[in-house]
């Protein structure tokens, strides 16, 4: 992957290197293939798209799975533009991006080249965090502290915390992706989980560009068309790095590079609109200077990096018990002015019963009861026109202990008596059977921590592979 | 008057699990600077809007090359509880919509 090393000689960093971004898992628009023709013409050296995320919270690291997304379908026009055009590409998949995300990706994007002839060796970078050497690097004495406050999370990682953990993963910074650039072999580069600007930082560091424009092109294109007005993250964005910022331009004409997309795209899903906390320092775009270009290309300049100690995410997904559900619509306005005390009779209930008298609510299960479009105002001479919606959730130490009790609170609900009752048949309207819905195992972050480290990608396992014939284990 | 009547976008999601943010955008410098000038965004009025205490506002800005204001608030119950009735933070930016402005 030497692309723009001309005659062995180090590439000039201030020589513009073009990059072509999409995400991984969001399906492109009917007309991507003209979008990329037309980046092609202003010329891309590297395709990079992101496709890992904790915005969904811990459920897919924990449960080992990604939503039903057509991965294959959504990378194959941008696969092709880099096997007819020999361009290097940086990919992340699988959401949680832990070991079993990553090669159930790899197989589905497998199978597409191999139906397609298309032969690419890839360098693989397996982010997956073994949980016996975090416990041991903690044991060793390394403090790995809460990324943001919280109370449900403990203040430093113990070993026994990072030992309870089901699946870890870190966010691999450009370091370790660097490294695999730098293998003249290899066709690209696929990881698990990683830092989205890290997958551009990258290819742009290893080409000599600094790293305040390297981040502040990941930033601008992390989540492709998102930046571009009117924003969308289906559509690819382009654009051109030098060592002094970097020029976005839209592939598809029906979308702009602006100053005000650009700059509100710093707002998006941050804490901070202009200020990013990265590994080994902070991103500052507050003093960025941006400048509309005659083509329709936005120049922005002026991006800072702060050095500040290296460290990197951690997550970790712990089991936290089962699920069942019961849905109840409810009418009676007799019933709606008193539906907190109906419900705590419920919860008593539960907790009186002798078959349950073993469990303790709280550790052994916990019963949530979330209400729907409850009347602020309940009309004693109208029922209102919809019914109000009571989702009664059991979680509980397994599933059909959670089913259990459930349906005990579900009877509860359904005919126990309150004050005034005259609906004494049934008290709410049932939707769907079976009453009971289970929905499986519950997974919560163990750990969102910061581990301090000087070797960027110690703990991260990378191969590579054939993508057409590799089989992954 | 209410801040969504002078905003384009009032919108709301997770900066993390742990974390609620909320950005406000408007089409005009007029209207910017006028929600800027009420002061409906300062910690101590964005934590009495959501009944919070205001040590849990992380922080509020206003940049005015994208004509967007944002305010972030810890959020509790985080993303990571199993109270959470809104896991992706998309609907928590009612309080601040109906803020009144003047």
């Amino acid at each position: 992957m030497s692309k723009g090393e001309v005659n062995g000689s180090a590439p000039d960093p201030v020589e513009p290197i073009k990059f072509l971004s999409f995400v991984t898992h969001i399906p492109h628009r009917e007309d991507v293939d003209d979008s990329i023709a037309r980046a092609l013409e202003w010329g891309v050296d590297y395709i990079v798209a992101q496709g890992t995320g904790s915005d969904w919270g811990a459920h897919w690291l924990g449960s080992g799975t990604f939503p039903a997304t057509d991965i294959a379908g959504n990378c194959r026009p941008y696969l092709k533009a880099a096997v007819e055009h020999k361009i290097p590409f940086v990919f992340s998949v699988g959401i949680a991006g832990g070991s079993v995300h990553l090669d159930a990706s790899l197989k589905l994007l497998g199978d597409l080249c191999a139906r397609e002839g298309w032969n690419l060796r890839v360098g693989v970078l397996d982010t997956e965090v073994d949980r016996e050497e975090l416990a041991g690097l903690i044991e060793g004495g390394v403090e790995v502290v809460q990324a943001n406050r919280t109370e449900d999370l403990p203040e430093k990682l113990s070993a026994a915390d990072a030992r309870e953990l089901l699946r870890t993963v870190a966010l691999a910074g450009p370091e370790p992706i660097m490294e695999l650039l730098a293998d003249e072999e290899l066709d690209g580069v696929i990881t698990g989980r990683a830092l989205d600007i890290a997958l551009f930082m990258a290819p742009a560091m290893a080409r000599g560009i600094p790293r305040a424009a390297a981040a502040h092109l990941g930033k601008a294109l992390e989540c492709a068309g998102l930046a571009l007005s009117p924003p969308d993250s289906a559509e690819p964005v382009w654009a051109a790095v030098d060592s002094e910022g970097v020029t976005v331009r839209s592939p598809n004409p029906k979308l702009a590079a602006t100053v005000r997309s650009i700059a509100s795209h710093g707002f998006y899903e941050r804490s901070d609109p202009t200020k990013e906390d990265n590994p080994g320092g902070r991103l500052d775009l507050s003093d960025c200077v941006y400048e509309p270009q005659a083509d329709g290309a936005l120049r922005i300049t002026g991006a800072q990096w702060i050095d500040a100690p290296y460290t990197l995410l951690i997550e970790g997904a712990k089991l936290a018990g089962y699920r069942s559900l019961v849905i109840l619509g409810a009418r009676d306005p007799l019933l709606l002015g008193q539906w907190e005390t109906w419900v705590e009779a419920m919860r008593q209930s539960v907790r009186d019963a002798p078959r349950f008298a073993h469990l303790v609510e709280g550790t052994d299960y916990r019963i949530a009861v979330r209400p729907y479009g409850v009347p602020d105002e309940v009309d004693p001479a109208r029922p209102p026109r919809m019914e109000s919606a009571f989702i009664l959730d059991v979680v509980a130490d397994d599933q059909d202990l959670a089913s259990e009790i459930a349906y005990f609170g579900f009877i509860r609900l359904f005919i126990g008596p309150y004050p005034g009752r005259k609906s004494t048949a049934g008290n709410a309207a049932i939707p769907l059977m079976p009453v009971v819905i289970p929905t499986g195992a519950v997974y919560v972050f163990g750990a969102y921590h910061l581990l301090p480290t000087e070797q960027p990608g110690a703990l991260f396992h990378s191969r590579k592979i054939d993508l057409a014939t590799a089989v992954p284990a | 008057m209410k801040l969504h009547e002078l905003a384009a976008v009032v919108r709301s999601k997770n900066a993390g699990p742990f974390m609620v943010t909320i950005d406000v955008f408007f089409e005009d410098a007029e209207s910017f600077e006028r929600v800027r000038r009420a002061g409906v965004l300062d910690p101590a009025a964005v934590a009495a809007a959501y009944g919070v205490p205001e040590s849990d506002v992380v922080g509020s800005f206003w940049e005015p090359r994208a004509l967007g204001a944002k305010v972030t608030l810890r959020k509790r119950p985080s993303s990571n509880d199993m109270r959470c009735t809104d896991v992706f933070g998309a609907h928590q930016y009612l309080a601040l919509a109906y803020a009144d402005v003047d």
